[in-house]
């Protein structure tokens, strides 16, 4: 047998494929598939929240927490005090399917959420920065709004796609999915689901305290001197812009005739 | 600052800067596989016509005085952005096409270093060529080390016993 030397050929074992074109492909398949995934769920979560009452719901959720929640302690003397505001606040919501519940999240990043079953979350930086219990009721009542037109079971869909998203683009495992706190609180809700659920607050605070004065004082801190440029940040993210907010909110409340000026409750622990 | 810069700032640090990344990785990843590839062909040439067969048992014509096992290995990596596109790839299923070219090139290193040390140690050809390949570069459990590659090629180095058999 004879040993005829040949160069190895070259593009048998290699694709031909451009890295760039692959690349292409990949994307644009990938992102029509989420794409149809995400209105899919969209789709589906308007039909639960078609088919499940709000009452069916609180019942569901009447004692969940997200795992990762690091609450302060109950005998806690602002928890306390924040729940009790609350339950004044829903009293004006005739018919309220939920029992609302006030948790306190020991993140120092001033922010408030609606989880579904009525848990609203507070976290500590929220409770550090309002200075009345009227600025205080005002991000209360929003989340309340955000009940009302239950929001918060469409952002908690949102968060899912949120979460498989970032899980698969992350390439980490599927099996790792669950729901966290730190995934909802930052799916926002739409710039209407916002203003919806600020008209709201602005309706029970006015009828609370007969007046609307320092509803919105904490947004025009936020936008008179970006205070903690984090703070700003983190809330800016999921909540409309201070500035545009309070224009909105005052416009609101001189075109329903509600009072700006009014005498300001102090806070109980304070 | 205002909102618009705080937004903009977090929308590049969010996906401007792994997407710069993942750029750059691509430009020095090509860089880097054309060079090989490049040095690849000019070696191969240079052995043309250096005998490295498979077969198990050596033919009956090659009279040797000589023979030694020689082996060569190659552990190469692939660039962040192949790897990123073979996780998207891997989403669907299909064909891993930026991870050809690297086992392309790490057999073909594998083999021009086998020969490469036959050669220096004055060895005429090598018989009962083999591959192996191994997830040395991946070896972590949880599948997330580096995506990598080890090709080992090793195989039977002779020495011929006359200068004809040079020309079998």
């Amino acid at each position: 047998m004879r040993y005829v030397p040949k160069q190895p050929r070259e593009g048998i074992n290699v694709s031909d494929t451009h890295p760039l074109v692959e690349a292409g492909t990949l994307v644009v398949g990938l992102t029509a598939i989420f794409i149809a995934i995400v209105l899919a769920l969209v789709f589906l979560i308007e039909v639960a929240l078609y088919f499940i009452p709000a009452e069916k719901e609180a019942e569901l959720f009447r004692d969940w927490l997200p795992d990762d929640l690091v609450t302060v302690s109950p005998g806690d003397e602002r928890l306390y005090n924040t729940q009790r505001l609350v339950d004044r606040l829903a009293f004006h919501w005739a018919g309220a399917p939920y029992e609302f519940r006030v948790e306190i999240d020991d993140s120092e990043v001033a922010n408030a959420m609606a989880l579904p079953g009525g848990l609203i979350i507070v976290t500590q930086g929220l409770l550090d920065q309002v200075e009345s219990e009227n600025e205080l009721a005002f991000v209360l009542g929003h989340e309340l709004g955000h009940y009302k037109n239950r929001d918060h079971i469409r952002a908690l869909g949102r968060g899912i796609v949120f979460s498989l998203f970032f899980t698969v683009a992350m390439g980490s495992d599927v099996a790792g999915l669950g729901l966290k706190v730190s995934d909802l609180a930052l799916r926002g809700f739409s710039r209407k689901q916002e203003s919806r659920a600020d008209e709201f607050a602005l309706a029970v605070v006015y009828t609370q305290y007969g007046h609307v004065n320092e509803a919105w004082r904490l947004f025009e801190r936020w936008g008179d001197e970006g205070n903690s440029i984090r703070d700003l940040v983190a809330y800016l993210s999921t909540h409309p812009q201070a500035g545009d907010r309070v224009e909105r909110l005052e416009s609101l409340a001189i075109r329903e005739g509600w009072p700006l000026q009014g005498r300001v409750t102090a806070l109980q622990w304070q | 600052m205002d909102g618009a810069t705080f937004e903009n700032l977090n929308l590049f640090l969010n996906f401007g800067l792994p997407l710069l990344l993942l750029m750059l990785a691509y430009f020095i990843g090509s860089m880097i596989e054309r060079s090989h590839l490049r040095s690849i062909r000019k070696r191969e040439s240079d052995y043309y016509g250096y005998p490295v067969v498979s077969f198990d048992t050596m033919p009956d014509d090659w009279k040797v005085s000589e023979s030694t096992m020689v082996a060569g290995n190659i552990v190469v990596s692939l660039d962040y952005f192949k790897r990123v596109i073979a996780g998207l790839r891997s989403l669907v299923g299909g064909r891993i096409k930026t991870y050809e070219p690297l086992l392309e090139r790490a057999r073909r290193e594998a083999l021009l270093r086998m020969t490469e040390s036959a050669r220096g140690q004055g060895y005429d050809a090598i018989f009962n060529v083999r591959l192996e390949t191994s997830r040395l570069a991946n070896s972590r459990g949880d599948g997330n080390g580096t995506a990598g590659v080890e090709m080992l090629a090793f195989g039977t180095a002779v020495k011929f016993a006359s200068r004809f058999a040079r020309t079998l």
